[in-house]
Protein backbone atom coordinates (compact mmCIF):
# COMPACT_ATOMS: atom_id res chain seq x y z
CA UNK A 1 0.00 0.00 0.00
CA UNK A 2 1.31 3.29 -0.69
CA UNK A 3 0.13 6.48 1.25
CA UNK A 4 0.93 10.05 0.48
CA UNK A 5 1.32 12.58 3.50
CA UNK A 6 0.95 16.16 3.67
CA UNK A 7 2.09 18.04 6.50
CA UNK A 8 1.62 21.75 7.42
CA UNK A 9 1.78 22.63 3.92
CA UNK A 10 1.92 26.21 3.06
CA UNK A 11 2.08 27.60 -0.08
CA UNK A 12 2.09 30.95 -2.65
CA UNK A 13 1.62 32.26 -5.75
CA UNK A 14 3.17 35.92 -6.62
CA UNK A 15 4.17 36.22 -2.80
CA UNK A 16 0.33 35.55 -1.77
CA UNK A 17 -0.49 32.48 0.41
CA UNK A 18 -3.06 30.48 -0.30
CA UNK A 19 -1.98 27.09 1.69
CA UNK A 20 -2.09 27.59 5.23
CA UNK A 21 -1.05 24.34 6.74
CA UNK A 22 -2.51 21.91 4.73
CA UNK A 23 -2.96 18.27 6.94
CA UNK A 24 -3.72 15.08 4.49
CA UNK A 25 -3.06 11.49 4.48
CA UNK A 26 -4.67 9.16 1.49
CA UNK A 27 -3.72 5.66 0.92
CA UNK A 28 -3.58 4.51 -2.97
CA UNK A 29 -7.07 2.33 -2.13
CA UNK A 30 -8.77 5.14 -0.97
CA UNK A 31 -11.00 8.13 -3.08
CA UNK A 32 -11.15 11.36 -1.20
CA UNK A 33 -13.60 13.81 -2.52
CA UNK A 34 -12.26 17.25 -1.72
CA UNK A 35 -15.24 20.31 -1.32
CA UNK A 36 -14.74 23.53 -1.07
CA UNK A 37 -15.64 27.59 -2.22
CA UNK A 38 -14.05 29.19 -5.04
CA UNK A 39 -10.63 30.51 -3.92
CA UNK A 40 -9.91 28.56 -0.85
CA UNK A 41 -6.77 26.10 -2.11
CA UNK A 42 -8.35 23.07 -3.67
CA UNK A 43 -6.45 23.57 -7.20
CA UNK A 44 -3.27 25.17 -5.73
CA UNK A 45 -2.94 22.04 -3.76
CA UNK A 46 -3.33 19.69 -6.81
CA UNK A 47 -0.23 21.65 -8.77
CA UNK A 48 1.70 21.74 -5.89
CA UNK A 49 1.78 18.22 -5.16
CA UNK A 50 2.62 17.97 -9.23
CA UNK A 51 5.06 20.39 -8.67
CA UNK A 52 3.61 23.59 -10.82
CA UNK A 53 6.50 26.22 -10.79
CA UNK A 54 4.33 29.05 -10.03
CA UNK A 55 3.45 27.81 -6.86
CA UNK A 56 6.10 28.49 -4.04
CA UNK A 57 6.11 26.03 -0.90
CA UNK A 58 6.91 28.04 1.93
CA UNK A 59 6.47 25.56 5.08
CA UNK A 60 5.80 21.79 5.44
CA UNK A 61 6.03 18.51 3.64
CA UNK A 62 4.55 16.37 1.19
CA UNK A 63 6.03 12.38 1.58
CA UNK A 64 5.09 9.48 -0.94
CA UNK A 65 5.31 6.45 1.07
CA UNK A 66 9.32 7.54 2.32
CA UNK A 67 9.78 9.45 -0.20
CA UNK A 68 10.40 13.94 -0.04
CA UNK A 69 8.07 14.79 -3.09
CA UNK A 70 8.93 18.39 -2.77
CA UNK A 71 12.40 17.18 -3.53
CA UNK A 72 11.69 16.11 -6.94
CA UNK A 73 11.12 17.34 -10.62
CA UNK A 74 7.69 17.19 -11.50
CA UNK A 75 8.32 14.38 -14.21
CA UNK A 76 10.20 12.45 -11.48
CA UNK A 77 6.67 13.11 -9.31
CA UNK A 78 4.65 11.57 -12.28
CA UNK A 79 7.08 8.95 -12.25
CA UNK A 80 6.41 7.80 -8.85
CA UNK A 81 3.18 7.14 -9.64
CA UNK A 82 1.47 10.75 -9.28
CA UNK A 83 -1.24 12.11 -12.16
CA UNK A 84 -2.94 15.47 -12.44
CA UNK A 85 -5.93 15.84 -14.44
CA UNK A 86 -5.96 19.16 -15.14
CA UNK A 87 -9.16 21.87 -14.60
CA UNK A 88 -8.35 23.62 -17.99
CA UNK A 89 -5.51 21.13 -20.24
CA UNK A 90 -3.41 23.35 -22.27
CA UNK A 91 -3.65 23.28 -26.25
CA UNK A 92 -0.19 23.03 -27.51
CA UNK A 93 0.19 23.84 -31.38
CA UNK A 94 1.98 21.29 -33.47
CA UNK A 95 2.68 18.37 -30.55
CA UNK A 96 0.75 15.43 -32.22
CA UNK A 97 -1.28 14.15 -29.48
CA UNK A 98 -0.27 10.86 -30.45
CA UNK A 99 3.16 11.31 -30.32
CA UNK A 100 2.94 13.12 -26.76
CA UNK A 101 1.11 10.20 -25.21
CA UNK A 102 3.37 7.39 -26.47
CA UNK A 103 6.43 9.70 -24.91
CA UNK A 104 4.16 9.57 -21.88
CA UNK A 105 4.52 6.35 -21.91
CA UNK A 106 8.26 5.94 -22.95
CA UNK A 107 9.37 7.79 -19.96
CA UNK A 108 7.56 5.59 -17.70
CA UNK A 109 9.23 2.72 -18.93
CA UNK A 110 12.56 1.39 -19.13
CA UNK A 111 12.20 0.73 -22.33
CA UNK A 112 10.45 2.18 -25.55
CA UNK A 113 7.29 0.66 -26.27
CA UNK A 114 7.13 -0.41 -29.68
CA UNK A 115 4.86 0.80 -32.40
CA UNK A 116 2.32 -1.84 -32.96
CA UNK A 117 2.30 -2.26 -29.07
CA UNK A 118 1.26 1.44 -28.33
CA UNK A 119 -1.55 1.69 -30.77
CA UNK A 120 -3.04 -1.14 -29.14
CA UNK A 121 -2.40 0.15 -25.76
CA UNK A 122 -4.06 3.29 -27.32
CA UNK A 123 -6.66 1.73 -29.22
CA UNK A 124 -7.65 0.17 -25.54
CA UNK A 125 -8.08 3.39 -23.71
CA UNK A 126 -9.50 5.46 -26.70
CA UNK A 127 -12.41 2.62 -26.67
CA UNK A 128 -13.08 2.82 -22.86
CA UNK A 129 -13.14 6.42 -22.79
CA UNK A 130 -14.95 6.20 -25.95
CA UNK A 131 -13.31 9.04 -27.49
CA UNK A 132 -13.22 9.07 -31.39
CA UNK A 133 -9.56 7.67 -32.44
CA UNK A 134 -9.09 10.80 -34.45
CA UNK A 135 -8.17 13.28 -31.25
CA UNK A 136 -5.18 11.07 -30.62
CA UNK A 137 -3.91 12.36 -34.01
CA UNK A 138 -4.67 15.59 -33.85
CA UNK A 139 -2.95 18.53 -32.21
CA UNK A 140 -2.59 18.39 -28.24
CA UNK A 141 -6.10 19.44 -27.46
CA UNK A 142 -5.73 22.22 -30.41
CA UNK A 143 -9.36 23.15 -31.55
CA UNK A 144 -10.53 20.19 -28.45
CA UNK A 145 -14.00 20.93 -26.92
CA UNK A 146 -14.36 21.19 -23.08
CA UNK A 147 -15.67 17.71 -22.60
CA UNK A 148 -12.58 16.14 -25.44
CA UNK A 149 -10.24 17.77 -23.20
CA UNK A 150 -11.65 16.03 -20.14
CA UNK A 151 -11.62 12.50 -22.01
CA UNK A 152 -8.05 13.53 -22.87
CA UNK A 153 -7.12 13.71 -19.59
CA UNK A 154 -8.74 10.49 -18.40
CA UNK A 155 -7.33 8.58 -21.36
CA UNK A 156 -3.52 9.87 -20.56
CA UNK A 157 -4.39 8.55 -16.67
CA UNK A 158 -5.51 5.30 -18.04
CA UNK A 159 -2.45 5.04 -19.88
CA UNK A 160 0.16 6.21 -17.24
CA UNK A 161 -1.96 3.62 -14.57
CA UNK A 162 -0.68 5.88 -11.63
CA UNK A 163 -0.66 5.35 -8.19
CA UNK A 164 -2.81 8.11 -6.84
CA UNK A 165 -4.86 10.50 -9.60
CA UNK A 166 -5.73 13.76 -8.41
CA UNK A 167 -9.14 15.14 -11.02
CA UNK A 168 -9.50 18.41 -10.90
CA UNK A 169 -12.99 19.33 -11.99
CA UNK A 170 -13.15 16.44 -14.29
CA UNK A 171 -16.53 16.56 -14.72
CA UNK A 172 -16.62 19.99 -15.72
CA UNK A 173 -18.11 20.60 -19.81
CA UNK A 174 -19.12 16.52 -19.49
CA UNK A 175 -22.46 15.74 -20.77
CA UNK A 176 -24.48 12.87 -18.41
CA UNK A 177 -23.37 10.44 -20.83
CA UNK A 178 -19.65 11.76 -20.67
CA UNK A 179 -19.98 11.45 -16.45
CA UNK A 180 -21.18 7.82 -16.70
CA UNK A 181 -17.61 7.01 -19.02
CA UNK A 182 -15.64 8.78 -17.12
CA UNK A 183 -17.49 7.38 -13.54
CA UNK A 184 -16.93 3.90 -15.06
CA UNK A 185 -13.37 4.10 -15.81
CA UNK A 186 -12.45 5.88 -12.43
CA UNK A 187 -15.00 2.58 -10.65
CA UNK A 188 -12.43 0.73 -12.91
CA UNK A 189 -9.23 1.85 -11.45
CA UNK A 190 -10.71 1.58 -8.26
CA UNK A 191 -10.98 -1.53 -8.16
CA UNK A 192 -7.17 -2.19 -9.49
CA UNK A 193 -6.32 0.11 -5.85
CA UNK A 194 -5.43 3.15 -7.77
CA UNK A 195 -6.44 6.24 -5.08
CA UNK A 196 -7.94 8.97 -6.19
CA UNK A 197 -8.30 12.87 -4.73
CA UNK A 198 -11.40 14.58 -6.83
CA UNK A 199 -12.25 17.69 -7.14
CA UNK A 200 -15.85 18.96 -7.67
CA UNK A 201 -18.74 21.27 -7.22
CA UNK A 202 -21.15 18.15 -7.78
CA UNK A 203 -22.29 15.70 -6.06
CA UNK A 204 -23.51 13.96 -9.15
CA UNK A 205 -19.89 12.22 -10.32
CA UNK A 206 -19.75 11.44 -6.67
CA UNK A 207 -22.91 9.20 -6.29
CA UNK A 208 -21.37 7.18 -9.17
CA UNK A 209 -17.52 6.54 -7.81
CA UNK A 210 -18.70 6.86 -4.36
CA UNK A 211 -15.82 8.14 -2.38
CA UNK A 212 -14.83 6.61 0.63
CA UNK A 213 -14.27 10.04 2.30
CA UNK A 214 -14.79 13.60 1.61
CA UNK A 215 -13.03 16.82 3.09
CA UNK A 216 -13.72 20.47 2.79
CA UNK A 217 -10.54 23.02 2.07
CA UNK A 218 -11.83 26.40 3.30
CA UNK A 219 -9.11 29.43 3.73
CA UNK A 220 -6.32 27.27 2.96
CA UNK A 221 -7.06 24.90 5.11
CA UNK A 222 -8.72 21.42 5.50
CA UNK A 223 -10.91 22.31 8.02
CA UNK A 224 -13.66 18.91 7.82
CA UNK A 225 -12.79 15.05 7.09
CA UNK A 226 -15.64 13.01 7.29
CA UNK A 227 -17.83 10.81 5.94
CA UNK A 228 -18.94 10.59 2.42
CA UNK A 229 -22.43 12.52 3.81
CA UNK A 230 -20.94 15.63 4.11
CA UNK A 231 -21.40 15.79 -0.06
CA UNK A 232 -24.81 15.53 -0.03
CA UNK A 233 -25.23 17.88 2.79
CA UNK A 234 -22.83 20.61 1.02
CA UNK A 235 -25.25 20.02 -2.41
CA UNK A 236 -28.24 20.56 -0.68
CA UNK A 237 -27.09 23.26 1.95
CA UNK A 238 -23.73 24.99 0.74
CA UNK A 239 -21.01 26.11 2.98
CA UNK A 240 -23.16 27.83 5.54
CA UNK A 241 -22.94 25.55 8.17
CA UNK A 242 -19.07 25.59 8.64
CA UNK A 243 -19.94 29.06 10.04
CA UNK A 244 -22.44 28.34 12.49
CA UNK A 245 -21.28 25.07 13.42
CA UNK A 246 -17.35 24.97 12.94
CA UNK A 247 -17.26 29.22 13.89
CA UNK A 248 -14.79 29.61 10.94
CA UNK A 249 -15.56 32.42 8.62
CA UNK A 250 -15.75 31.69 5.05
CA UNK A 251 -13.25 34.06 3.41
CA UNK A 252 -14.51 36.08 0.36
CA UNK A 253 -12.77 35.95 -2.89
CA UNK A 254 -10.62 38.96 -3.72
CA UNK A 255 -12.19 40.51 -7.02
CA UNK A 256 -9.03 41.35 -9.51
CA UNK A 257 -9.06 45.00 -10.30
CA UNK A 258 -8.72 46.33 -13.84
CA UNK A 259 -5.06 48.06 -13.76
CA UNK A 260 -6.92 50.51 -15.88
CA UNK A 261 -9.80 52.09 -13.89
CA UNK A 262 -12.46 54.36 -15.21
CA UNK A 263 -10.60 57.58 -13.59
CA UNK A 264 -7.55 57.14 -14.75
CA UNK A 265 -9.12 57.03 -18.65
CA UNK A 266 -11.43 60.10 -17.07
CA UNK A 267 -8.09 61.92 -16.23
CA UNK A 268 -6.34 61.93 -19.51
CA UNK A 269 -9.54 62.73 -21.14
CA UNK A 270 -9.55 65.89 -18.87
CA UNK A 271 -5.89 66.65 -19.38
CA UNK A 272 -6.61 66.48 -23.29
CA UNK A 273 -9.25 69.14 -22.80
CA UNK B 1 -1.82 21.71 -61.07
CA UNK B 2 1.15 21.28 -59.77
CA UNK B 3 2.89 18.08 -60.52
CA UNK B 4 3.29 16.05 -57.56
CA UNK B 5 6.87 15.12 -57.71
CA UNK B 6 9.91 18.08 -56.78
CA UNK B 7 12.62 18.92 -59.05
CA UNK B 8 15.73 18.83 -56.96
CA UNK B 9 18.34 21.21 -57.74
CA UNK B 10 21.27 21.15 -56.08
CA UNK B 11 23.23 24.48 -56.07
CA UNK B 12 26.39 22.64 -55.56
CA UNK B 13 26.87 21.77 -59.07
CA UNK B 14 26.98 25.63 -60.11
CA UNK B 15 29.63 26.44 -57.48
CA UNK B 16 31.96 27.68 -59.67
CA UNK B 17 30.05 30.26 -60.41
CA UNK B 18 27.88 30.99 -57.13
CA UNK B 19 24.99 32.07 -59.00
CA UNK B 20 22.32 30.94 -60.96
CA UNK B 21 18.98 32.24 -62.53
CA UNK B 22 15.90 30.04 -63.11
CA UNK B 23 12.70 30.87 -64.94
CA UNK B 24 9.17 28.60 -63.99
CA UNK B 25 7.59 28.15 -67.04
CA UNK B 26 5.13 25.86 -65.59
CA UNK B 27 3.19 24.50 -62.78
CA UNK B 28 5.81 22.43 -61.21
CA UNK B 29 7.54 22.36 -57.55
CA UNK B 30 11.30 22.80 -57.01
CA UNK B 31 13.08 22.10 -54.66
CA UNK B 32 16.90 23.90 -53.98
CA UNK B 33 18.95 22.26 -51.83
CA UNK B 34 23.15 23.95 -50.58
CA UNK B 35 22.83 27.75 -50.54
CA UNK B 36 26.43 28.37 -49.40
CA UNK B 37 27.08 32.09 -50.18
CA UNK B 38 25.00 31.72 -53.53
CA UNK B 39 22.79 34.21 -55.41
CA UNK B 40 19.49 32.95 -56.84
CA UNK B 41 17.04 34.40 -58.69
CA UNK B 42 13.87 32.64 -59.88
CA UNK B 43 11.26 34.33 -62.19
CA UNK B 44 8.22 32.80 -62.25
CA UNK B 45 6.15 33.33 -65.60
CA UNK B 46 2.59 34.67 -66.16
CA UNK B 47 -0.45 32.07 -64.58
CA UNK B 48 2.36 29.86 -63.40
CA UNK B 49 1.60 28.54 -59.65
CA UNK B 50 4.72 27.18 -58.21
CA UNK B 51 6.27 25.55 -54.99
CA UNK B 52 9.52 26.82 -54.33
CA UNK B 53 11.56 25.01 -51.18
CA UNK B 54 15.27 25.73 -50.11
CA UNK B 55 16.81 23.75 -47.63
CA UNK B 56 20.03 25.24 -45.17
CA UNK B 57 21.96 22.03 -44.02
CA UNK B 58 24.93 21.54 -42.33
CA UNK B 59 26.64 24.90 -43.49
CA UNK B 60 24.49 26.13 -46.22
CA UNK B 61 24.19 29.45 -45.46
CA UNK B 62 25.09 33.22 -46.53
CA UNK B 63 22.77 33.46 -49.51
CA UNK B 64 21.09 35.78 -51.72
CA UNK B 65 17.08 34.75 -53.38
CA UNK B 66 15.41 37.02 -55.75
CA UNK B 67 11.82 36.02 -56.32
CA UNK B 68 10.30 37.32 -59.41
CA UNK B 69 6.34 36.86 -59.89
CA UNK B 70 4.42 38.14 -62.85
CA UNK B 71 0.94 38.73 -63.51
CA UNK B 72 -1.24 35.65 -62.18
CA UNK B 73 1.11 33.45 -60.73
CA UNK B 74 0.81 32.01 -57.29
CA UNK B 75 4.05 31.02 -54.73
CA UNK B 76 4.38 28.61 -51.99
CA UNK B 77 8.12 29.57 -50.45
CA UNK B 78 9.41 27.19 -47.64
CA UNK B 79 13.01 27.53 -45.98
CA UNK B 80 14.14 25.07 -43.63
CA UNK B 81 17.26 26.37 -42.21
CA UNK B 82 18.77 23.80 -39.93
CA UNK B 83 21.95 24.72 -40.48
CA UNK B 84 25.39 25.52 -38.20
CA UNK B 85 27.33 28.96 -38.75
CA UNK B 86 27.23 32.67 -38.50
CA UNK B 87 25.52 34.09 -41.53
CA UNK B 88 22.94 36.65 -43.59
CA UNK B 89 19.93 35.35 -45.36
CA UNK B 90 18.20 38.25 -47.80
CA UNK B 91 15.23 37.19 -49.89
CA UNK B 92 13.27 39.80 -51.71
CA UNK B 93 10.57 38.86 -53.58
CA UNK B 94 8.72 41.27 -55.89
CA UNK B 95 5.44 41.21 -57.32
CA UNK B 96 5.08 42.71 -60.02
CA UNK B 97 2.32 41.23 -62.24
CA UNK B 98 -1.34 42.17 -60.89
CA UNK B 99 -2.83 39.63 -59.08
CA UNK B 100 0.77 37.83 -58.29
CA UNK B 101 0.02 36.05 -54.71
CA UNK B 102 3.39 34.58 -52.81
CA UNK B 103 2.93 32.95 -49.05
CA UNK B 104 6.56 32.52 -47.66
CA UNK B 105 7.52 30.04 -44.68
CA UNK B 106 10.43 29.88 -42.40
CA UNK B 107 11.96 27.73 -40.00
CA UNK B 108 15.08 28.57 -38.77
CA UNK B 109 16.41 26.64 -35.49
CA UNK B 110 19.58 28.71 -34.08
CA UNK B 111 22.17 27.29 -31.59
CA UNK B 112 25.06 26.63 -30.26
CA UNK B 113 26.96 30.52 -30.80
CA UNK B 114 25.14 30.95 -34.50
CA UNK B 115 24.33 34.11 -35.47
CA UNK B 116 21.61 33.89 -37.58
CA UNK B 117 19.81 36.62 -39.81
CA UNK B 118 17.02 36.19 -42.30
CA UNK B 119 15.94 39.16 -44.11
CA UNK B 120 12.83 38.93 -46.08
CA UNK B 121 10.97 41.42 -47.68
CA UNK B 122 8.16 41.86 -50.14
CA UNK B 123 7.27 44.43 -52.72
CA UNK B 124 4.64 45.06 -54.50
CA UNK B 125 5.26 47.07 -57.63
CA UNK B 126 1.41 45.71 -59.10
CA UNK B 127 -2.68 46.03 -58.22
CA UNK B 128 -3.98 43.21 -56.21
CA UNK B 129 -1.23 41.32 -55.07
CA UNK B 130 -1.07 39.04 -52.43
CA UNK B 131 2.24 38.85 -50.00
CA UNK B 132 2.37 36.94 -46.57
CA UNK B 133 5.25 36.14 -44.68
CA UNK B 134 5.58 33.95 -41.73
CA UNK B 135 8.89 33.21 -39.91
CA UNK B 136 9.00 31.34 -36.80
CA UNK B 137 12.25 30.10 -35.19
CA UNK B 138 14.26 29.06 -32.11
CA UNK B 139 16.71 29.85 -30.40
CA UNK B 140 19.05 28.17 -28.26
CA UNK B 141 22.51 27.63 -26.62
CA UNK B 142 24.02 31.28 -26.24
CA UNK B 143 22.56 31.73 -30.76
CA UNK B 144 21.21 35.00 -32.14
CA UNK B 145 18.73 35.10 -34.26
CA UNK B 146 16.72 38.00 -36.36
CA UNK B 147 14.15 38.12 -38.56
CA UNK B 148 13.95 41.35 -40.42
CA UNK B 149 11.88 42.54 -43.53
CA UNK B 150 10.08 45.29 -45.26
CA UNK B 151 6.58 44.69 -46.79
CA UNK B 152 6.48 47.59 -48.97
CA UNK B 153 3.29 48.75 -51.13
CA UNK B 154 4.30 50.91 -53.56
CA UNK B 155 1.96 53.68 -54.87
CA UNK B 156 -0.37 52.31 -57.65
CA UNK B 157 -0.57 48.69 -56.10
CA UNK B 158 -4.48 49.37 -55.03
CA UNK B 159 -6.16 46.33 -53.34
CA UNK B 160 -2.72 45.03 -52.08
CA UNK B 161 -2.52 42.73 -49.08
CA UNK B 162 0.55 42.46 -47.11
CA UNK B 163 1.41 40.84 -43.80
CA UNK B 164 4.83 40.33 -41.75
CA UNK B 165 5.13 37.56 -39.48
CA UNK B 166 7.36 37.12 -36.63
CA UNK B 167 8.01 34.83 -33.77
CA UNK B 168 10.89 33.89 -32.33
CA UNK B 169 10.95 31.37 -29.06
CA UNK B 170 13.68 31.77 -26.85
CA UNK B 171 15.03 28.42 -25.29
CA UNK B 172 17.63 30.01 -22.49
CA UNK B 173 18.60 33.14 -20.68
CA UNK B 174 22.00 32.96 -23.14
CA UNK B 175 19.77 33.16 -26.19
CA UNK B 176 18.57 36.39 -28.04
CA UNK B 177 16.08 36.82 -30.69
CA UNK B 178 15.11 39.62 -32.37
CA UNK B 179 11.88 40.63 -34.52
CA UNK B 180 11.43 43.64 -36.63
CA UNK B 181 8.89 42.94 -39.58
CA UNK B 182 8.20 46.56 -41.03
CA UNK B 183 5.38 48.07 -43.30
CA UNK B 184 5.86 50.62 -45.96
CA UNK B 185 2.69 51.77 -47.56
CA UNK B 186 2.18 54.20 -50.28
CA UNK B 187 -1.00 53.31 -51.30
CA UNK B 188 -4.48 53.88 -49.36
CA UNK B 189 -6.63 51.73 -50.56
CA UNK B 190 -4.86 47.97 -49.40
CA UNK B 191 -4.96 45.70 -46.62
CA UNK B 192 -1.64 45.55 -44.05
CA UNK B 193 -0.31 44.06 -41.08
CA UNK B 194 2.60 42.91 -38.85
CA UNK B 195 3.06 41.00 -35.61
CA UNK B 196 6.15 40.29 -33.38
CA UNK B 197 6.37 37.64 -31.10
CA UNK B 198 9.92 36.84 -28.85
CA UNK B 199 9.01 35.11 -25.66
CA UNK B 200 10.26 31.86 -23.61
CA UNK B 201 9.06 29.03 -24.06
CA UNK B 202 5.46 28.35 -22.85
CA UNK B 203 5.57 27.62 -19.14
CA UNK B 204 2.20 25.87 -18.96
CA UNK B 205 3.01 23.65 -21.83
CA UNK B 206 6.28 22.69 -19.87
CA UNK B 207 4.50 21.97 -16.92
CA UNK B 208 1.88 20.02 -18.71
CA UNK B 209 4.46 18.03 -20.39
CA UNK B 210 6.22 17.34 -17.40
CA UNK B 211 3.65 16.30 -15.53
CA UNK B 212 3.24 12.87 -17.43
CA UNK B 213 6.93 12.12 -17.29
CA UNK B 214 8.46 13.28 -19.72
CA UNK B 215 12.04 15.29 -18.74
CA UNK B 216 12.11 19.03 -19.53
CA UNK B 217 14.39 18.42 -22.36
CA UNK B 218 12.43 15.97 -23.98
CA UNK B 219 9.07 18.92 -23.17
CA UNK B 220 11.10 20.90 -25.03
CA UNK B 221 12.04 18.84 -27.63
CA UNK B 222 8.35 18.00 -28.56
CA UNK B 223 7.59 21.69 -28.69
CA UNK B 224 9.70 22.65 -30.67
CA UNK B 225 9.39 19.98 -33.00
CA UNK B 226 6.02 20.92 -32.81
CA UNK B 227 6.26 24.51 -33.30
CA UNK B 228 9.00 24.29 -36.38
CA UNK B 229 7.07 20.87 -38.18
CA UNK B 230 4.67 22.89 -40.03
CA UNK B 231 7.49 23.48 -42.43
CA UNK B 232 7.43 20.03 -43.55
CA UNK B 233 4.39 20.65 -46.15
CA UNK B 234 7.26 22.21 -48.46
CA UNK B 235 9.51 18.88 -49.03
CA UNK B 236 9.33 15.63 -50.07
CA UNK B 237 9.36 12.04 -47.78
CA UNK B 238 13.06 12.07 -48.10
CA UNK B 239 13.54 15.49 -47.09
CA UNK B 240 10.86 15.55 -44.17
CA UNK B 241 12.42 12.46 -42.64
CA UNK B 242 16.47 14.30 -42.84
CA UNK B 243 14.70 17.34 -41.36
CA UNK B 244 13.13 15.99 -38.67
CA UNK B 245 15.99 13.53 -37.83
CA UNK B 246 17.86 17.30 -37.68
CA UNK B 247 15.82 18.90 -35.71
CA UNK B 248 15.91 15.96 -33.08
CA UNK B 249 19.38 15.75 -33.50
CA UNK B 250 19.85 19.27 -32.80
CA UNK B 251 17.25 19.01 -29.95
CA UNK B 252 20.29 16.92 -28.46
CA UNK B 253 19.26 13.44 -29.59
CA UNK B 254 16.47 13.50 -26.04
CA UNK B 255 14.17 10.72 -26.56
CA UNK B 256 10.54 11.21 -26.66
Amino acid sequence: MSTLRIKNLHAEVEGKEILKGINLEINNNETVAILGPNGHGKSTLFNVIMGHPRYKVTKGSIFFDDVDVLALSTDQRSKLGLFLGLQNPSEVPGVINSDFLRAAVNAHNDNPISTYNFYKVLDNAVKEVQMPFDLATRSLNEGFSGGEKKRNEILQMLLLEPKISMLDEIDSGLDVDAIQIVADVIKKQQQKGQGFLIISHYARLFDLIQPTRAIVIINGKVVLDGGKDIIQRIDKTGYEFIKTELGIEIQKEEAKMNTVSIGSCAVKEAIKK
Amino acid sequence: MICQDFRIVNLNEFSDKKSASFDIKNNEKLLFIGCKDFNLTINVLENVSALISMLFLNDDSSFKLTINLAKDTQIEAFCADFAFETFKNNVSINLLGEGAICNWHLASLSQKADNKSHSISATHYAAKTTARIDNYGVAKDDSHLTFLGVSHIKDGSAKSKTSQNAKIMVFDEESIGTAKPILKIDDNDVVANHAAVVGKINEEHLFYLTSRGLCEDSAKALITLGYLKPILAGFDDNHQKQIMDLIEGRMNNVRY
